[in-house]
């Protein structure tokens, strides 16, 4: 079963107002009124999107400031209550989504909070092994400087310190190099992602192009493989995992970056 | 439904504006003493009657116990936020205050919002006055730095004095959106707001559409308690020293001469916007006066160092916007403080740019609201604002720290949903905490709310609780919550932190409901006055109707008219019995000379009395209507 096709089923709920059924647009398309959101609702779909990670930053601004005219509040001033909540509702969504998807990762982020692989502040936080070496060695450049601070009163304090300082500052460099080098394996992911599922798209629904809206009813009228449909889904399963991965280390990195500069400017 | 006006709710000056759809721009409207600033000072009499603006300024001479100015800086904050304040500013507060101050004005307290509803029933007035028609909803302007509980306060604010708030729009954004209309700007535009009691700085970038102009906020940072007033407060705290030194007075106890001192300082202070030297003279309690002249650099070196704290919220909101000063395209000037040369030197320093300041910085805010309040009240839609939230909402954690759950600067509304369970068996509550700012720990962010979910007893962790908060376009924060294992909406009792709650909000209304007399007596006058003005010209309509159908009826008017008796005028209907006529006339007279006076009830009994005296004006057009009605039958039948 693949995570992609459960997050994002079709629904077919009938419009408040008159009754048509409306498929999760933003207006219902036989009365025009704003429509609730679905319980379900995705961030790309809610801007007709593919769930690609590599996005057009100004295509992207673009639907999000034909959606504001549309959906903003001041839009909604004059109607109903319900249609002022509803309008409060959507405009609010389709900000979170814009700022979900406009920076690269958050929008991976979202990518995998949405497939239940990441949940915000639970991210592990211990060191990935390939990096256990320097951290230690960083840890005790930080411990020797915090000690140094200790000993204020005696004379040599500022030589000793100048030591270690060089020492964090040689290391902070290496870690911002080294985010770097994670910057550009995850851009690589991305890409990897995003062909994944445009094979999967155009097997599945050959007509429309890649899409993440496979429901399994229309998987199965398509007649799509059953066995290649669950490797490929393995192989999606994977990537995730893989950004994930990359994600924690970035994550840790930087946390890592961060507190060596406060400990450095904090003299 | 009355008309919709645009309000800027200034710690030193409040005005209201209106979009002239006749000239296609926003104009200030004035108050009965012709100027469109309205002093922000509130003097409550000792029988209950208020007194706002221009009036209420000497009072701060002859009874400051009773007045106040700059209630601003109290909205929606408590008691601990305040104690800064307290030492420069003579605010009087009451001792029963906690989370919400009450501020004493001689024997009555009330609450800054109460006191803000003062000035907006006043800038009410003077619209109703303007437009001869009620005024009864607002877009009302609030600086950009506002927290959520300063917002709610000034939305209450407006309640209280009767008026819808559509939305609360930062000043800064008010402001370029009245320079966009103004010049068609575009690109990336800095706001530099320095008002009377806090500064602002925006980031905007404004683009234009197939559906028209976007004013997208990228940033916003400031400071809600750095304004003109400090600038005062420096030339004040110089002349006090030297009034103790030189005449060995202390001011303490004589707030009369220090509200006579602070007036001539603002006196030097806007003189030496334009001269090099600026004096003044004041006479002091010991018969002798304080004379001091103050130079243009000598000003320039006190308030440097007020001036410089405006740089470090510049620098954070063009970071924040992710741009270099030399990204922006244009900068502009707004609010009184920024006529300060040394202001205009530092912003063109920082930007590399001349700022524009060609719209008055005293009304370009209520002008952008008016353009704003049109927007709303007419549908339609040429421009859109999408502003964004100051400041990072959060959730308190284990060990009194904070959880972000909406970045600052993002645009609004914003929401985030979080997911709330139990951590022990039977527990029957769970507690939330809800803070804004950017400190790590909930001690040092603001406090917006506090509320208990409610959960069926059972084992930990098995509730399931999704809790949505949201921020409003306004910045306003709202709650709701929804149980996952039944679906249901939960109900969410917020308590803020510091503000009214619904309860208290109501209370005051239908208290006010006595002191609002005066408010609600301008208001049947108008009404009434309407009234007056309809049923006369229906009246006039009817008897000019009449007389035309006689002349449809072959028996031209002026035949009949030679037989009227001088009183009544020659389009009477000559078919109208003459005693008839006489009574409609003087009830028109009557009603016209109680229209022009100012007792409402009196033009009510008049409208009432010139119904009466038409009844049978209307029975025999009705008559006239039937009976050609007829003879348009028996035509057709032929």
């Amino acid at each position: 079963m693949s995570t992609e096709a459960t997050s994002a089923r079709t629904s077919e709920t009938p419009c408040w107002s008159c009754g048509a059924p409306t498929d999760s647009a933003h207006f219902c398309a036989a009365c025009g009124k704003i429509q609730p959101l679905s319980g379900d609702s995705d961030y790309f779909a809610f801007f007709g999107l593919p769930r690609k990670l590599t996005i057009d930053p100004e295509d992207l601004e673009r639907r999000f400031h034909q959606l504001s005219w549309k959906l903003h509040p001041d839009n909604f001033v004059r109607d109903g209550e319900r249609e002022r909540e509803l309008a409060l509702a959507r405009s609010s969504q389709l900000n979170d989504a814009f700022r979900a998807l406009r920076d690269p990762i958050s929008r991976v982020e979202y990518l995998l909070a949405s497939a239940g692989m990441r949940r915000e502040g639970q991210h592990k936080q211990q060191a990935p092994p390939e990096l256990l070496e320097e951290v230690f060695e960083l840890n005790e450049s930080l411990d020797e400087l915090r000690e140094a601070r200790q000993r204020r009163t005696s004379a040599d304090v500022p030589a000793e310190t100048a030591t270690v300082r060089r020492k964090l500052e040689a290391a902070s460099q290496n870690f911002a190099e080294k985010l770097a080098g994670v910057d550009a394996e995850l851009e690589k992911l991305f890409a990897e992602w995003d062909q994944a599922n445009a094979d999967a798209g155009t097997r599945a629904n050959p007509g429309a192009g890649p899409g993440a809206k496979l429901t399994e009813a229309r998987a199965a009228t398509l007649g799509r493989d059953a066995t290649n449909d669950a490797a490929s889904d393995a192989a999606r399963r994977k990537l995730l995992e893989r950004m994930n991965e990359v994600l924690n280390r970035r994550s840790y990195i930087r946390n890592l970056v961060a507190s060596v500069q406060k400990e450095l400017e904090g003299e | 439904m009355g008309r919709t006006v645009g309000i800027d709710l200034g710690t030193t000056y409040s005005l209201i504006a209106y979009l002239d759809p006749a000239a296609g721009k926003p104009g200030c409207i004035p108050g009965p003493l012709g100027d469109t600033l309205c002093p922000s000072i509130v003097s409550v009499d000792p029988d209950g009657t208020v007194v706002v603006g221009e009036p209420a300024r000497n009072r701060l001479l002859t009874q400051p116990a009773r007045t106040i100015y700059s209630v601003k800086r109290l909205m929606g904050r408590g008691v601990d936020d305040v104690q800064d304040e307290l030492k420069i500013f003579p605010f009087h507060i009451d001792a029963g205050s906690q989370n919400v101050i009450r501020v004493r004005l001689g024997d009555r307290v009330f609450t800054p919002p109460e006191i803000s509803a003062f000035i907006l029933r006043e800038l009410k007035s003077w619209a109703e006055r303007f437009f001869h028609e009620s005024v009864d909803r607002a877009v009302i302007t609030v600086p950009a730095y506002f927290n959520a509980a300063q917002r709610q306060a000034t939305k209450d604010a407006g309640r209280l004095a009767g008026l819808e708030v559509l939305r609360l729009v930062n000043e800064p954004t008010a402001a370029a959106l009245a320079y966009g209309l103004h010049e068609q700007r575009r690109g990336r535009v800095a706001v530099y707001d320095l008002g009377g009691g806090t500064f602002d700085i925006s980031i905007l970038k404004l683009i234009s559409t197939g559906d028209g102009d976007i004013y997208q906020v990228l940033s916003t940072n400031g400071d809600t308690h750095l304004g003109g007033d400090d600038l005062d407060n420096e030339l004040l705290a110089v002349a006090r020293n030297e009034i103790r030194i030189r005449h060995g007075l202390d001011l303490e106890r004589d707030p009369e001469t220090v509200q006579e001192l602070r007036k001539a300082l603002i006196g030097a202070k806007h003189e030496l916007s334009f001269a090099e030297r600026a004096a003044v003279m004041v006479p002091l309690p010991d018969g002798s006066s304080y004379v001091r002249e103050f130079s243009r650099a000598e000003f320039e070196g006190l308030v440097q160092p007020i001036l410089d704290r405006t740089i470090g919220p510049v620098q954070m909101a063009l970071a924040d916007a992710g741009l270099q000063p030399a990204d922006v395209d244009e900068v502009v000037l707004v609010g009184g403080s920024t006529r300060v040369p040394l202001v205009r030197r530092m912003v063109e320093q920082l930007f590399g740019r001349r700022p524009h300041a060609e719209l008055n910085p005293d009304e370009v805010v209520a002008l952008g609201a008016a353009i704003q309040a049109n927007i709303l009240e007419s549908g339609v839609k040429d421009m859109l604002l999408l502003d964004v939230t100051p400041l990072s909402l959060g959730i308190e954690t284990m060990g009194g720290v904070v959880a972000k759950i909406i970045p600052r600067n993002s645009t609004i509304p914003a929401s985030a949903q979080e997911m709330f369970t139990t951590g022990v068996d039977s527990q029957t509550g769970i507690d939330i905490h809800v803070l804004q700012g950017e400190r790590e720990l909930a001690a040092d962010c603001r406090s917006l709310a506090r509320f208990q979910l409610r959960v069926p007893p059972g084992p930990a962790g098995l509730a399931r609780i999704e809790v949505k908060f949201l921020i409003d376009a306004s910045g306003i924060l709202q709650v709701s919550a929804r149980d996952l294992k039944t679906g249901q909406e939960h109900s969410v009792e917020v308590q803020p932190s510091y503000g009214l709650s619904d309860a208290e909000i109501e209370h005051i209304l239908e208290e006010s409901i006595e002191n609002a007399e005066q408010d609600f007596n301008l208001r049947q006058l108008i009404e009434a006055r309407n009234e007056a003005e309809t049923i006369l010209r229906a009246t006039e309509k009817s008897l000019a109707g009449l007389a035309a159908g006689i002349t449809a009826h072959g028996e031209p008017p002026q035949e009949v008219g030679h037989d009227l008796p001088p009183d009544l005028p020659p389009d009477l209907p000559p078919d109208l019995p003459q005693d008839d006529g006489r009574a409609i006339n003087a009830a028109i007279a009557a009603l016209r000379s109680a229209s022009a006076g100012d007792d409402y009830k009196l033009i009510r009994v008049r409208v009432d009395e010139l119904n009466q005296a038409t009844m049978p004006l209307a029975e025999r057009l009705m008559n006239r209507a039937l009976s050609s009605a007829l003879a348009g039958k028996r035509l057709s039948d032929v």
